[in-house]
């Protein structure tokens, strides 16, 4: 018998909870867990929201297995995208705003992606490799003499930041505001106080304050093009049309938000990693450039930095035996993907030699697999690369505070130590 | 072995040519998928097959 969205039992696990995403990766793996093994494809109450309540949401189908994420997110359409990527409920406008092309289907979705994909094949990545090796060290530069910092903000903040503002175009004054307001717009879960119109504030007033930046560089290079994202943006053509002024914008801050958190988180889980696993840290330091490689992917799946994404069901249809009602929400969970043990041997284990890891925090291998993907391998390896030779001590102090979000796995400060430079 | 390309299909997800950057190219101009070698040596048919694997469109196959 097909029950409707309406009368759909909830599964007892809780995944909706306030207090599920505030708890911690291992407490939320236990739930995970038990889903994985029993109830693969399961019907839940609509998540806690902290911006608003949506009275049409009645829930969600959990995806949990690494089987299954890879089939929805390469059923690209029977789940389709359109509807909204994020599994809380947020106001369109905001939506709209802020998700880009990752939010769009074929056809425009290829269309658009098409303007962008050049910049961020191997071969390009090739051609900027000396500059992301650059922006490593010059971090680096910045902290060694120091002995102590907060590695979020001065280390894991800055490498994504300076990396994907060269190849956007925007220039150092403006870098620090935009990453700030990167940050509220992916973890506004973190954002202090309760109250949803006051967090719907905050984050209106975050992307007007962007919208005026971008605008202005979008302004300038239709001036004064030059060979950067920016001028790409503007110059752009699909179906003889120029981007219009909202799309461009939504796009410039897709890059910006994807640009910059992911490879944030995945830099400080990497060093907690490292701290926590001192064996591992050993192993790699014995060969760093030849074991580099299968470290970093080990890092990524360690981290997640992205915990969920939202499918939309386009039809009806069928998933893992379940029926599926066109219009139904559909959450990957990453997180749980990455620790499947139909997939890694002791996945909770950090095995920075594991080979072939197939980890799935760039996607699934669908049409939005993550387009930075090849990006943030090389500035994960030329970051750690600089940190573990120069400073070969440094190791997070265990007061680390984590982000209580359902979709960026934040680390929102780490206190790190090492012996500065100049001392040894 | 030779390689089909459906550009129909295409939807330039870069995943083919990380697994073979000497077979598939994205190109610098328009972001279309180029093949470089539509009948490569026999000793790159795992990285081929690989990549037609990875296709999410299915644009990819081999005769
Ligand atoms: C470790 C770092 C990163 C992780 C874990 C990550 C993860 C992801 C994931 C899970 C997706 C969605 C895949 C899907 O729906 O199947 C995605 C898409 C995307 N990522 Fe990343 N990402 C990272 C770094 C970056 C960087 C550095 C950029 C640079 C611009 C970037 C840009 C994008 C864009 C534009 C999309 C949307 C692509 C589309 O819709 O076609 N990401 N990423």
């Amino acid at each position: 018998m097909t029950t409707t969205r309406e009368t759909r039992p909830y599964d007892v696990a809780d995944l909706s909870s306030l207090g599920f995403w505030e708890s911690t990766a291992s407490e939320r793996e236990k739930t995970f867990a038990d889903l994985r093994a029993h109830r693969p494809i399961t019907w839940h109450s609509p998540a806690e929201g902290r911006l608003m309540d949506d009275p049409n949401d009645q829930g969600f189908w959990a995806v949990v297995r690494h089987a299954d994420l890879v089939e929805v997110t390469r059923r690209h359409d029977d789940f389709i995208s359109g509807e909204g990527i994020v599994f809380d409920s947020v106001p369109p406008e905001l939506l709209d705003a802020a998700q880009g092309f990752i939010a769009m289907d074929p056809p425009r979705h290829t269309q658009v992606r098409r303007l962008l994909v050049s910049a961020f094949t191997p071969k390009q990545m090739k051609r900027i490799e000396d500059n992301v090796v650059a922006n490593a060290r010059r971090i680096v530069d910045e902290i060694a003499a120091k002995g102590q910092v907060d590695f979020v903000r001065e280390v894991a903040m800055l490498v994504p930041m300076h990396n994907i503002f060269d190849m956007m175009g925007v220039p150092e004054e403006h870098r620090l505001a935009l990453a700030k307001t990167s940050e509220t717009i992916g973890s506004y879960r973190d954002l202090p106080g309760n109250d949803p119109t006051e967090v719907v504030r905050v984050l209106t007033e975050s992307l007007i304050g962007f919208q005026v930046i971008a605008s202005e560089l979008v302004n300038q290079r239709r001036t004064n093009p030059t060979d950067d994202l920016i001028t790409s943006l503007v110059q752009a053509e699909v179906d003889g049309e120029k981007l219009s002024d909202a799309d461009i914008m939504s796009f410039f801050s897709l890059l910006m938000v994807a640009g910059n958190d992911t490879t944030r988180q995945s830099t400080a889980h990497g060093l907690q990693a490292l701290t926590d696993f001192p064996e591992q840290r050993a192993w790699l330091m014995e060969d760093i450039d030849g074991r580099m490689t299968s470290a970093v992917e080990e890092i990524v799946r360690w981290a997640t930095p992205i915990m969920t994404f939202r499918r939309t069901a386009a039809r009806d249809c069928e998933l893992g035996g379940q029926q599926i009602t066109a219009g139904d929400k559909v959450i990957l969970f990453y997180a749980s993907a990455n620790w499947d043990t139909e997939v890694f041997e002791h996945p909770g284990r950090l095995d920075l030699a594991r080979t072939p890891n197939k980890h799935i925090s760039f996607g699934g291998g669908g049409i939005h697999h993550c387009l930075g993907n090849q990006l943030a391998r090389r500035q994960l390896a030329a970051t750690f690369k600089e940190l573990l030779t120069r400073l070969p001590d440094i190791r997070s102090t265990g007061e680390q505070v984590y982000g209580a979000g359902n979709f960026f796995h934040t680390v929102a400060s780490m206190p790190a130590t090492f012996t500065p430079e100049a001392v040894r | 072995m030779k390689i089909t390309h459906d550009a129909q299909r295409c939807c330039s997800s870069g995943m083919c040519e990380s697994f073979a950057p000497d077979i598939f190219e994205i190109s610098d101009d328009d972001g279309a998928l180029q093949v470089l070698d539509a009948t490569p040596d026999e000793s790159r048919r795992g990285a081929v097959e690989l990549a037609i694997a990875s296709c999410p469109t299915e644009a990819l196959s081999l005769e």
